[in-house]
């Protein structure tokens, strides 16, 4: 009987391990593994846990990396990171008063640009608070304490000063703090500056100030209004002043278009997409909704809306935010479909105390925490690819292609829409009306069902004319057959 | 006085249907309507509005069906059906209306017919509409709704023997008195829980000192 016992037990220690290593063995990053949740939003703005789509890949430290034998020690208050076109990234150390140019790799450090020659002259950088770099290579730091944007060739040799810009609409007093810049194809200058609530500032490729872009009205409610005019002159100074919002982070996509952020009130809005005229051409979702979180409701730190502080266009129209607020990456698609969200604020690696940087290295993401000074990559899992490649196809426009990937990411998360809505809509342009219903009405695409609805209802209307018809002819010969057997019956009881 | 289920009194309510006018007026002078029927119909209201929240076709429906409690809706349709004949009958009762309580839970009750009959057939069209037909189901909603809540207008105008003028004043009163009526519930029922926990609380004092 004892020894029976044994036996159980060790059988059941064994298959216990077995267990534990098969589970291991899963490929799919469980929520357990990494260190914040990864969710999404549905159709009816409820939460539901998905699989991760990207996982913590590593953190590097400024003092790992090594520069002319020497480390270059760590990051200070870090506030800008960007990629050259040809795969460097540059890290404005806005502490260190310096410019760190690290390879594609995270692994070695190329040059650090401290100071330039300025016609003879050593010139110093002072606070440079956002860089970037343009199609040419030429690299725009945006010296804030200097007040002006410094332009370099790829030599790090000075082209142009873009400083001081005159204009009647800008205030008298007003002082010129550049935060983040961008560069378009055409070499325009696009400069976030402090206090400037007019929108983003134009340059032109000689540094000629030419006016703002994508300037955010202000929308004030009848009710405001009305509270504004029976208030007296000193209530009226003490409300707040409705002023429109800051931008924050700016990335330029290959068309030229401008992907800028805001810090939303309402949290409807984070991010805008603004073509070459300034206006806002960005696509919503189902849910109207570009603001990030949509439950914003919670204590403390946690309450309020996303604050997106910086974007990174992607490719196949995919881009992501940073939210500084509780720190996670929301991933939109070109149609404003939120695709995943990962991330979070904490002191485990993986996550994040003040994030300000995003950028896209290959397949991995990597995030810039000014507080600690890391950059923290994330790698994409099976789950997060499958939807990058289902929705790059999709971006193309072969949509029956992406079915077996949408299947999978079904396989990997059940309650996806996105993907019973693309498997839907592969069924309905196969002509699998029937199918294209169950799916579409799964992934809550209501403009679609009904197509795929009134397709089906007119196949089977089609398929069974010839029943409805001879109905109706039987219908019709029986009422007139009754209706005279009546009059026979109502003639002979009046002949009676 | 003829039975509450007679046939007379169905083919009575279809006739009210038509000639809500005339129908109503005998409702109250002629003993012509029926109160149990009258529940019926408001039962039936509310069945065939959660039946339409929860069966209506997808294209045209977008609520959420774990929002739905038919159970809880008959509840609320049923107090709300109270309330507005208990507020209507007090402020008729000071205004010189000639109807009695139970002539108003049955001209109310009567009115909610068409809607019912709009629920029901709205649904049906709804399974079948597609792609941009979505009008004719806010077509036939529309109507059967406007002509319930004209029923329901045209009921309280004639078992009081108002004008029109007269019952759309007297409706805004009966809007004033279901808020009054609901804020002395709600301080009523605060109160009461005050007494019920003074109680209580010197009940456990009470148990635990001795």
């Amino acid at each position: 009987m004892r020894k029976m016992n044994k036996l159980i037990r060790v059988t059941a220690l064994l298959s216990a391990i077995l267990l534990l290593v098969s589970g291991q063995a899963a490929t799919v990053a469980k929520a357990d593994d990494v260190p914040y949740d990864t969710y999404n939003y549905d159709y009816r703005e409820y939460i539901h846990f998905t699989p991760a789509a990207y996982i913590p890949d590593g953190l590097r430290y400024g003092k790992e990396f090594v520069y002319n034998g020497e480390s270059i020690g760590n990051f200070k208050t870090p506030q800008d990171m960007c990629k050259s076109p040809s795969g460097e990234v540059l890290i404005a150390d806005t502490g260190n008063n310096r410019v760190v140019i690290l390879d594609s790799k995270l692994k070695n450090v190329v040059n650090i640009i401290t100071s330039f020659d300025n016609n003879g002259k050593e010139d110093k950088l002072n606070q440079p608070y956002g860089v970037c770099v343009s199609e040419k290579g030429n690299i725009y730091i945006a010296d804030s304490k200097n007040k002006r944007v410094v332009v370099l060739d790829p030599e790090y040799n000075l082209i142009q000063i873009v400083s001081d810009p005159k204009s009647r609409s800008l205030d008298a007093g007003f002082v010129f703090t550049p935060y983040k810049v961008a560069v378009d194809y055409a070499d325009r200058v696009y400069v976030i500056a402090q206090n400037m609530f007019e929108g983003i500032m134009v340059f032109e490729t000689d540094g000629q100030f030419t006016g703002f872009f994508g300037t955010i009205s202000v929308d004030i409610s009848v009710w405001e209004k009305f509270w504004r005019r029976i208030a007296t002159k000193e209530e009226r100074a003490n409300q707040k002043l409705f002023i429109p919002t800051e931008f924050t982070g700016i990335d330029v996509d290959p068309e030229g278009f401008i992907y800028a952020t805001n810090i939303t009130s309402d949290g409807i809005q984070g991010v805008r997409r603004l073509n070459p005229s300034g206006q806002d051409v960005i696509k919503k979702g189902q849910n109207k909704n570009l603001g990030g979180d949509l439950q914003i409701s919670g204590l403390g730190a946690y309450y309020g809306p996303s604050q997106f502080t910086d974007v990174v266009y992607r490719k196949n129209g995919i881009y992501s935010c940073l939210d500084r607020k509780r720190g996670r990456i929301f991933t939109y698609d070109h149609e404003g479909n939120l695709l995943y969200i990962f991330g979070g604020l904490g002191t485990q690696a993986g996550t994040f105390q003040m994030p300000v940087a995003i950028e896209e290295l290959g397949d991995r993401i990597c995030v810039l925490d000014a507080t600690a000074g890391t950059i923290i990559s994330f790698k994409v899992t099976e789950y997060g690819d499958c939807i990058n490649k289902a929705v790059a196809l999709r971006f193309d426009g072969d949509e029956t292609e992406a079915v077996d990937i949408w299947q999978r990411v079904l396989e990997l998360d059940e309650n996806n829409e996105l993907a019973n809505t693309g498997i839907g809509k592969a069924y309905l342009s196969g002509g699998d009306y029937e199918n294209a219903m169950k799916y579409l009405k799964l992934g809550m695409n209501r403009e679609y069902y009904s197509i795929a609805f009134k397709r089906y209802r007119n196949e089977i209307l089609k398929n069974n004319a010839s029943w409805f018809l001879s109905g109706v002819a039987v219908l019709i010969a029986a009422a007139v057959v009754f209706g005279r057997i009546r009059k026979k019956r109502k003639g002979a009881l009046d002949n009676d | 006085m003829t039975k509450a289920f007679s046939k007379d009194k169905w083919s009575y309510l279809l006739y009210t249907l038509t000639h809500p006018v005339d129908g109503f007026y005998w409702i109250r002078h002629g003993d012509r309507g029926s109160l149990p029927i009258a529940f019926i119909l408001v039962i039936l209201f509310s069945a065939s509005f959660s039946a339409n929240r929860l069966l209506a076709g997808f294209v045209v429906n977008d609520i959420d069906p774990r929002a739905v409690d038919s159970l809880y809706e008959l509840l609320g349709v049923i107090a709300f059906y109270i309330l507005l004949c208990v507020s209507n009958w007090s402020v008729t009762c000071l205004m010189g209306g000639e109807g009695r309580m139970k002539d108003i839970l049955t001209a109310v009750g009567y009115g909610t017919m068409p809607i019912t009959i709009g629920f029901i057939v709205s649904t049906i069209v709804s399974r079948f509409v597609a792609d941009k037909e979505q009008a004719f189901y806010s077509i036939i909603l529309g109507v059967c709704i406007a002509w319930g809540v004209i029923m329901i207008i045209i009921g309280i105008m004639q078992v009081h023997n108002f004008s029109v003028g007269k019952t759309l004043g007297t409706l805004i009163l009966t809007f004033l008195a279901m808020l009054i009526i609901v804020f002395i519930i709600l301080l009523l029922s605060n109160l009461i829980g005050k007494v019920y926990n003074f109680i209580h609380s010197v009940y456990t004092e009470v148990i635990f000192r001795t």
